[in-house]
């Protein structure tokens, strides 16, 4: 395990943010430091508000960080690329392209020679289990096929990891576990580097190799749950013994995390 | 879907059709003008006046219009009308729609232009006509001035607001793979405000053809709002009316082939407010 290089590092990484009206800036993060191995499925959950999806967005590149590293594949990630794939919350189609001219956007916004990349898109289509709804729009699909197709975007580019954010929270329960069953059987499929970001215990733990728990803002690395449940798992593993015990461990310290956080709060007048 | 067999037979249905009836409507409301003249003919008070002097027939109205089409004066005046209304509405355009664009994206020229376009646009334009025929003269250009200053408020502020509404998880979605700012311009921005552009497009036809009248009206040699100020200082009613027929089809057949360009050019815009009017029928 320690020889083989590490495909995502992050080192000391801080974060903080001015706010419009005071001076005073608040600390999102601060040192957070953790490795992914490739082909690893990791999970970030925390206390609402606790910054995942802005951690996720630094990771993209999209918003820079004040201090810190992250290195993908050895190279510092400064800007968002193909090399990573990002798979955005619900509606974030755009509407006024069809299925198929979604999925090819990254290809295309590189420059990609259009009929190869429609061919690819029919084949990453057909993965995520749409084929025949190339030429539907957004508006047309419900929300688990749109987010298949926000999934088969992401995968089109080949990235090195894929930057996933609460995917599945506009779902209803019956298409999120079904959703999350078929993620599971794809990333067996692609082998690629996950990074998850849910609020959601159960998935996390479903999903993962590691869960990485954040506490309340500021942001540090409460704990890293292991997560030892054999693979290929069926959505039946969520009602064992062990599956449920490290819930409860998870759940018990967001819970005092979020305690912690309301006590601030009501400290600093805001409840 | 209803079973074949209970279908409507096809004449019934086109005759309960919506077109059937806005055409049905057309034609009885033209009809009862048509009676009210030939009553008010009758009546003991036009005894002593000419009351073509004061109304003209539908009828009247077709035969004139066939006089001035032969004569030529009626393709005389629609064509000043239309130059102008051509000018006028490209100019506003060509300003309206990256004016709008600079406002929405730059925020420190925004404060610069912001009270200028507010107070412009509370502006009656009707009261700037006078002096800018005084300024410029009697012609096309200054008309076509009056035009562009109508047309260009709803296209600068529906393109402004077009941008402003772009949403911004889609211009997040092209940077995060790698798209450059000319690529989050030319595959969000712009695609995503075409409908709120549009719409300001099909507002200000209607402004610039009143504009057109209007210019008309306070000084000019020819035009339609000329001809239907002429004629109606000389109490003969038929020739403003063809005139105001010419400026009402006008009108709407800009505003359906916009409304038509809309369709072309989001389609998934169009289809989606024809399932809303659709599902509003429906209820």
């Amino acid at each position: 395990m320690e020889t083989r290089t590490s495909k995502l590092v992050v080192e000391n990484l801080c974060k903080s943010f001015r706010t419009q009206r005071s001076e005073e800036s608040i600390q999102v993060f601060e040192g957070i430091s953790f490795e992914v191995h490739p082909s690893e499925f990791i999970s970030l959950v925390g206390p609402s508000g606790c910054g995942k999806t802005t951690f996720l967005r630094i990771l993209d590149g999209l918003i820079p960080h004040d201090d810190g590293e992250i290195l993908l594949d050895g190279k510092a990630v400064i800007k968002p690329g193909p090399d990573k794939g990002f798979v955005f919350q619900e509606s974030s189609l755009l509407p006024w392209r069809t299925v198929l001219d979604n999925v090819i956007l990254g290809l295309e916004l590189q420059g990609v020679d259009n009929r190869k990349a429609r061919k690819k898109a029919e084949r990453y289509i057909a993965l995520v289990g749409l084929a025949g709804f190339e030429r539907h729009y957004p508006h047309e699909l419900s929300g688990g096929m749109q987010q298949r197709v926000n999934l088969a975007r992401a995968l089109i580019v080949d990235p090195q990891v894929l930057l996933m954010d609460e995917p599945f929270a506009s779902l209803d329960a019956q298409t999120r576990e079904i959703m999350q069953a078929e993620l599971l059987k794809m990333w067996n499929q692609t082998k690629k580097t996950v990074i998850f970001v849910t609020h959601q215990i159960e998935e996390a733990i479903y999903l993962s190799d590691r869960v990485v728990v954040f506490s309340a803002r500021p942001a540090k690395i409460r704990e890293i749950v292991k997560v030892d449940i054999s693979r290929p798992r069926s959505l039946n593993v969520k009602r064992n013994k062990e599956f449920l015990d490290l819930a409860d461990h998870v759940w018990s310290i967001i819970q005092e995390e979020v305690l912690k956080s309301m006590g601030r709060e009501r400290e600093e007048g805001i409840l | 879907m209803k079973s074949a067999a209970k279908r409507e037979p096809l004449v019934q249905a086109w005759l309960r059709s919506s077109r059937m009836i806005a055409a049905c409507s057309v034609i009885v409301g033209i009809g009862i003008w048509q009676l009210a003249y030939e009553a008010l003919a009758r009546t003991h008070y036009f005894k002593d006046y000419a009351i073509y002097h004061f109304l003209a027939s539908p009828l009247q109205v077709i035969q004139t219009f066939g006089d001035l089409y032969r004569s030529g004066e009626l393709f005389r005046h629609s064509y000043f009308s239309l130059l102008e209304f051509v000018y006028g509405f490209l100019l506003a355009v060509v300003i309206g729609i990256p004016v709008g664009f600079i406002m929405a994206t730059q925020k420190k020229i925004n404060y610069y232009l912001d009270p200028w376009v507010s107070c412009i646009y509370a502006t009656p334009t009707v009261a700037l006509a006078p002096i800018i025929m005084v300024w410029f003269g009697l012609g096309i250009f200054p008309n076509s001035l009056v035009v562009f200053l109508g047309a260009v408020f709803p296209i600068l502020l529906n393109t402004y607001t077009g941008i402003k509404s772009v949403r911004r998880n889609l211009i997040e979605v092209v940077r995060a793979f790698g798209g450059s700012p000319m690529q989050v311009f030319f595959k969000v921005m712009i695609p995503d405000a075409a409908p709120a552009i549009i719409t300001g497009l099909r507002l200000a036809v209607g402004r610039a053809v009143i504009s057109v009248v209007v210019a008309e009206l306070f000084g000019a040699e020819a035009g339609l709002g000329y001809m239907v100020y002429f004629y109606s200082q000389r109490f003969l009613p038929g020739p403003v009316f063809v005139g105001i027929v010419v400026l009402v089809i006008f009108g709407i057949l800009t505003f359906t082939l916009l409304e038509k360009a809309q369709g072309w050019l989001s389609p998934w815009y169009a289809h989606q407010v024809k399932r809303q009017t659709h599902r509003m029928e429906m209820e």
